[in-house]
This record gives structure tokens, sequence and C-alpha cells, in this order.
């Protein structure tokens, strides 16, 4: 009963591991999605701002891809137990 | 495979248990001692007509200047040494990940990068946290944390608090979470078909180093900015 216990808490801790990656993972999709949205729109615009734009878009995928990230080591931690 | 294991060295000082990971204290000695080293033969033998090294170094030194100077204007320059310092360092520290150090086998845990560890990133936090907090303080003494007496000012002096314990947070997680994300990938690749299949993700890993040590400088050129500049 102990050991079916413990096995259960275990999976449930991979399972959750699961849902959490893939949860954070659709925000962070989204986020760099807008970002290159709002890239495509300002060089179609003006297209000689697309050395800086596309620094800023390096920035703000980076800033939004690290949202996914916080999730990845929730679901490392859980998956390390 | 072990990743997130780290190579660790406990002692007991006046029964207090200390633990420290060798293999991250050996790989951040080394990006500081290759840092130390190109400093030294950078500032040898200045000239006025730079030699290539030279014009690449003054490059480098340029784009934080001319990134800190953008932040803030005309008070920037004096801040220049500490924010070159993180991105040099962080820069080095994520490159040295990407050299295959890891064939050499430990015990346990491998030669990566150091900024794989949550400490180091950590407290490189913590230094920019104590800066800007210490700067805010000198340049508004108690207007840093209180802007004007009333219901509103005191309710932004909490939000004002919970961002010093954020800011520090997010900072550290996300350098240290795309490191350590980047090398389990190449990791994972590995063990999936080892010839030519990792080699995307590694270019890939070389472009993150490059744009985590220019995300952890603009944040922190952001805060020294919020804390000097006017709100």
């Amino acid at each position: 009963m102990i050991e079916q216990t413990a096995n259960l808490s275990l999976n449930m801790a991979h399972l959750s591991a699961g849902i959490a990656i893939g949860f954070g993972a659709i925000g962070a999709g989204l986020g760099i999605g807008l970002a290159t949205k709002g890239l495509m729109d300002a060089v179609s615009r003006q297209p000689e701002v697309a050395g800086k734009a596309f620094g800023f878009f390096l920035l703000g995928a980076a800033l939004s891809e690290a949202c996914a990230l916080y999730a990845f080591v929730i679901a490392f931690l859980l998956t390390g137990k | 495979m072990s990743e997130i294991g780290h190579w660790v060295w406990s002692t007991n000082l006046n029964g207090n248990n200390l633990s420290f990971n060798l293999d991250t204290i050996f790989t951040m000695w080394l990006a500081m001692a290759i840092l130390i080293a190109v400093a030294f033969i950078a500032t040898r033998k200045l000239e006025i007509i730079p030699s290539k090294f030279q014009a690449v170094c003054e490059g480098v030194m340029n784009f934080i200047s001319d990134t800190m100077n953008s932040f803030l204007p005309e008070k920037g320059a004096k801040h220049v040494p500490l924010v070159a310092s993180l991105f040099l360092f962080i820069l080095t520290a994520n490159l040295i990940g990407q050299i295959p150090l890891r064939v050499i086998h430990l015990k346990s845990g491998e030669f990566a990068a150091p900024t794989n560890d949550i400490n180091v990133t950590a407290g490189l936090a913590i230094i920019v946290l104590v800066y800007y907090v210490g700067l805010g303080f000198i340049k508004k003494k108690g207007k840093f944390l209180l802007h004007e007496f009333s219901i509103s000012g005191i309710i932004m002096m909490f939000v004002e608090i919970l961002e010093m314990v954020t800011r520090p947070l997010s900072l550290a997680i996300r350098l240290f979470a795309n490191i350590l994300a980047g090398e389990i990938l190449v990791t994972m690749m590995l063990g999936i078909f080892a010839y030519l299949l990792p080699l995307p993700i590694m270019l890939f890993e070389l472009l993150v180093a490059f744009i985590q040590a220019t995300v952890f400088m603009m944040l922190t050129m952001t805060y020294i900015s919020s804390a000097e500049g006017e709100h």
C-alpha cells in the first residue's frame, strides 16, 4: 500500500511536470509570435529600421522565452524528486 | 548523465555544513582567468591607429557604453565598468560551456558553463540588486521608496519593495534556465543521433549565449536608470 502510494505520487509528479512545461510553452509561443508580428509590421512600414527593430525583437523574444523557461525549471524540479 | 548534479565538496565549519560545487568554481575561475588575460593583452601597446585586436576590443566597449548612454544620457559613463564586467563575464562563462571541456569525466557533474549553476547567477543578480538599491538611496534618499506621502505613494512603496525581490529572482532564473535548457537539449540530441544532429542546436546555443548576456546587461541598465533617473 505504501509502495503503491509512493509510485502514484512519482507518476503524478512526472505528469504534472509535463503539464507545467506544456502550459508554459503556450504563453512563450504566443509571446514570440506577437513579437515577430510586431517586427514584420515595423519592417514592412519602414524598411530602413530593420536592423534596429531586429535588436529589440531579439530582446523581447528572449524575455518572453524566459517565461517558458520558468516552467521548465519547475518541471525539472518536479521530475528530479 | 547528470546535468544538474554537481561535484560537491562538503565541509564542516563550527557545526555549519558548507558545500562547494567544485566544477562550477573551476569553470568560473577559468572564465575569470581568460577575461583577465585578454584584458591584460588588450591594454598593452595601445596605439592611435589600432591593430585588429585593439579595434575589436574597442568595438565591444563602444557597444556597451553606447547602450548605457542610450538608457541614461550624459550620466551613464560611470556605470560602464560594472555593466561591462557583468556582460563580459556572462558572455565568457556562457561560451565556455560550448567548448568540449565536458569530455573530461568527473565523478559527478561535468565541466560546462558556470552559469548553469543557479548559485553563480544568483550571485550576479544580488550584485545588481545591491548596486541599484544603494544608488537609489544615495541619489534620492527616502524618496527612492516613498515618492510622495499619499495613499497611492504608500501603495507604490510596497510595489517597489516587491520589485526588489522579483527583479533579481527573474534575472537569476532567466540566465540559469536558458543555459541549462540549452545544455540538456544538446545532451538529448546527442542521445538521439550523435553525428551532425546536435550541430544546429549548438550553433543556436552560441546565439543564446550572446543574447542572454545582452539581456542581462540591458536589464541591469534599465534598473540603474530607474534608480538614478526621474520616474
